[in-house]
């Protein structure tokens, strides 16, 4: 009865996965990062990864404003800061759970998103671009007006860890490294099926053309604002993860989570995975985070040569590599299909 | 929008600002005669700081809503080339001969300045045509390839000078007082050369036969081409002037700060977009208008309240918000809805 059971699943998983050549490559993808602890990296590693995870989450949500919704926003640092404020304040000041603080910053930048939207959702085109681009920096200064423990430019020291170190005795980066894996994977997951569903088509109609997913009876309005609300909410995610890992061995500052680079961050991963497939700002983010570490070794450089790789690949590969990658695949594929049939004649 | 709305718009704006205007006068008199007069003064530094810097951030919009207009290219590297520009004055005034103490002349400094625009105006060039022409048809690339050569500028900056702060030096030294408001010569000149650029070049687009190729282009850009126009080069002609602006606005307004760090873009980039986006993308007489509303918004903060001078980076978002709330398309914008 039960070998029947896991017979079962395994048959759908096989069908719906393994005979899939991209999703297979997701999989074995996945895989290789459950695998990464044991070949027993350093803490300093798990932390690079454990960071590259928060900004693919970062960066996907993006993409589902950008890529799909066609929204352009350079301001999402605006979510990712609020929330890793929110969730920093409450846990540290109000000495709430960490589990009960990181949906509370959601909700709180699910709430923004509703307030900033209606306004800002007027405008179209590269006025949304700058408009948005326009909050986080606005936060960022008016933080200064409040008194050090919460404003000032260290902000907040320290925000209690996930898990804390008395408790699993130097293990703790794995177990943060697991947690934060499977945020990514749960996430990522949902974002998926937001982008690939009904809600998700129409986003991409409005996208296409928004005049005529108007005269069909969309309400245009409705599904912008819903848009920005989901992506909201999961930037919301990535930033209360981030103050309780990364935030708490230094602390949620506001140059580190409302600053111009950390609204461009998810753009540069994003076009440069691959723009509207959710996973491409996944293995954008995963790739270029790594690469900045690779360059360790040329320490004054490493950014230049980091920024200067990323142009070459735009230039090279408009359409993102993740996209070029799954592009290439599918051909292969079909080009099989095509021989095995013409055989068969 | 049709002449008659628009005239109908600034009748109600010269009303309301008249109103404003005599409430303020009303209200000065109504104080006792110590209190007034220090408003009095602090009206006139306004007025005085507020239109030198106004004129200023006119210039480094231009350049952005230029470029925009012209071809359609939200330019984030406005601010890396504005940075750019000071530095290169400054090494260019190292290797003229310049010394502070022994070797002042103002011929060294306007030679340094013209071969700093021009410099920048070659670099400027080479971004586009290297970088931005390949994909100029994909805006989210673009806004990608300009913020890399953003940080990219930045990088290269770091490497060449590190820490070390070249002093931007003023054009010209002493100060003179009118009004009864102390200002530095420095100043009076950059608000005399900002506003005769921006007459060369507003008289450039409407008067020559590339200003007439520019508009055209801004208009529809495949009709353009039908008409023989080489948009290639003429876009490269619009980012070298954009970014030679740029550079002069930065070798003009760096040296007032307080401390000379350079390697600041955001501050720029940040301003010419609120601009820009104040007065509406793509229009010259829209960021002139953004500018001055700008200019005397963020030296406003700093003379009324002392206390809040950390909004003084803000304020200038803030207006652009409020303009955005009650005109979607900016003050003066119209091209974007073009479809």
């Amino acid at each position: 009865m039960v070998g029947y059971f896991f017979r079962r699943i395994y048959l759908s998983f096989a069908t719906k996965v393994f005979d899939v050549p991209s999703k297979l490559l997701a999989f074995l993808l996945f895989l290789l990062l459950l695998a990464i602890p044991a070949t027993r990296p350093s803490s300093y590693i798990l932390l690079i990864l454990i960071i590259s995870y928060i900004y693919a989450i970062f960066a996907a949500s993006w993409d589902l404003l950008v890529g799909r919704a066609g929204l352009v926003s350079l301001g999402h640092a605006l979510f990712f800061g609020i929330a890793a404020y929110t969730s920093a304040i409450l846990s540290k000041f109000y000495g709430l759970p960490i589990w009960a603080t990181i949906p509370l910053a959601m909700l709180f930048c699910a709430l923004v998103a509703v307030l900033l939207g209606f306004p800002s959702l007027r405008v179209k085109g590269p006025y949304l671009t700058l408009v948005t681009m326009a909050f986080p920096l606005i936060l960022h200064t008016s933080l200064f007006a409040f008194d050090p423990p919460i404003g000032g430019e260290y902000g907040i020291a320290g925000p209690p860890r996930f898990f804390p170190r008395e408790f699993l005795m130097g293990t703790e980066f794995l177990a943060e490294y697991y947690l934060v894996l499977l945020v990514l994977f749960v996430s990522a997951i949902i974002l998926y099926k937001i982008a690939n569903s009904k809600t998700g088509i129409v986003f991409v109609s409005i996208l296409d053309d928004e005049s005529a997913s108007k005269a069909c009876g969309i309400n245009v309005t409705k599904y912008k604002l819903l848009a920005f609300v989901i992506s909201a909410t999961f930037a919301g995610l990535a930033g209360g993860v981030y103050a309780h890992s990364f935030g708490a061995l230094g602390s949620v500052s506001p140059g580190g989570v409302l600053g111009l680079t950390t609204s461009f961050y998810p753009v540069i991963m994003t076009i440069f995975g691959g723009i509207g497939t959710i996973y491409g700002p996944i293995v954008g983010a995963f790739t270029l985070w790594t690469l900045m570490e690779f360059f360790q070794f040329a320490n004054e450089l490493r950014v230049l040569i980091y920024v200067s790789i990323i142009v070459v690949f735009i230039l090279k590969w408009p359409e993102g590599i993740a996209k070029f990658v799954v592009k290439k695949l599918d051909e292969l594929t079909e080009k099989r299909e095509l021989e095995e049939r013409e055989k068969k004649k | 929008m049709a002449e008659h709305k628009r005239r109908k718009l600034a009748a109600i704006a010269f009303v309301v600002l008249a109103i404003a205007v005599a409430a303020v006068l009303t209200w000065t008199y109504s104080l006792g005669p110590g209190e007034s007069t220090a408003f009095l003064t602090k009206i006139k530094k306004l007025a005085v700081f507020g239109s030198i810097s106004g004129s200023v951030f006119a210039l480094l919009a231009l350049g952005f809503t230029l470029i925009y207009g012209v071809a359609d290219v939200v330019n984030m590297s406005h601010g890396a080339f504005y940075m750019l520009g000071a530095y290169a004055f400054s090494v260019f005034l190292t290797y003229l001969g310049f010394h502070p103490l022994t070797n002042r002349s103002s011929f060294l400094l306007f030679a340094a300045l013209i071969l700093a625009a021009v410099f920048i105006g070659l670099v400027g060039v080479a971004v586009y045509r290297l970088l931005i022409h390949p994909i100029i048809e994909d805006t989210l690339s673009v806004l990608v390839v300009t913020i890399g050569v953003t940080l990219m500028l930045h990088q290269i900056m770091l490497l060449m000078f590190g820490d070390r702060n070249l002093p931007v030096r003023k054009l010209l030294e002493g100060t003179i007082k009118p009004f009864g408001v102390t200002l530095a010569n420095h100043e009076v000149l950059s608000f005399v050369l900002s506003l005769s650029l921006i007459a060369i070049l507003w008289i450039f687009i409407a008067r020559s036969k590339i200003g007439g190729a520019m508009r055209a282009a801004a208009q529809d850009r495949e009709v353009a081409m039908l008409m023989g126009i080489n948009t290639e080069r003429l876009y490269m002609l619009t980012m070298a002037i954009s970014a030679s602006l740029a550079a002069i606005a930065g070798v003009l307004l760096s040296p007032p700060a307080a401390s000379p760090v350079l390697r600041d873009w955001t501050y720029p980039l940040v301003m010419s977009f609120a601009i820009v986006i104040v007065g509406g993308l793509g229009s010259i007489k829209g960021s002139l208008v953004g500018a001055f509303i700008i200019g005397f918004a963020e030296k406003a903060v700093p003379i009324f309240f002392p206390g809040g001078s950390f909004l003084k980076g803000a304020i200038a978002l803030i207006v652009m918000v409020v303009v955005l709330i009650l005109r979607p398309k900016g003050l003066f914008g119209k091209r974007v809805e073009a479809e």
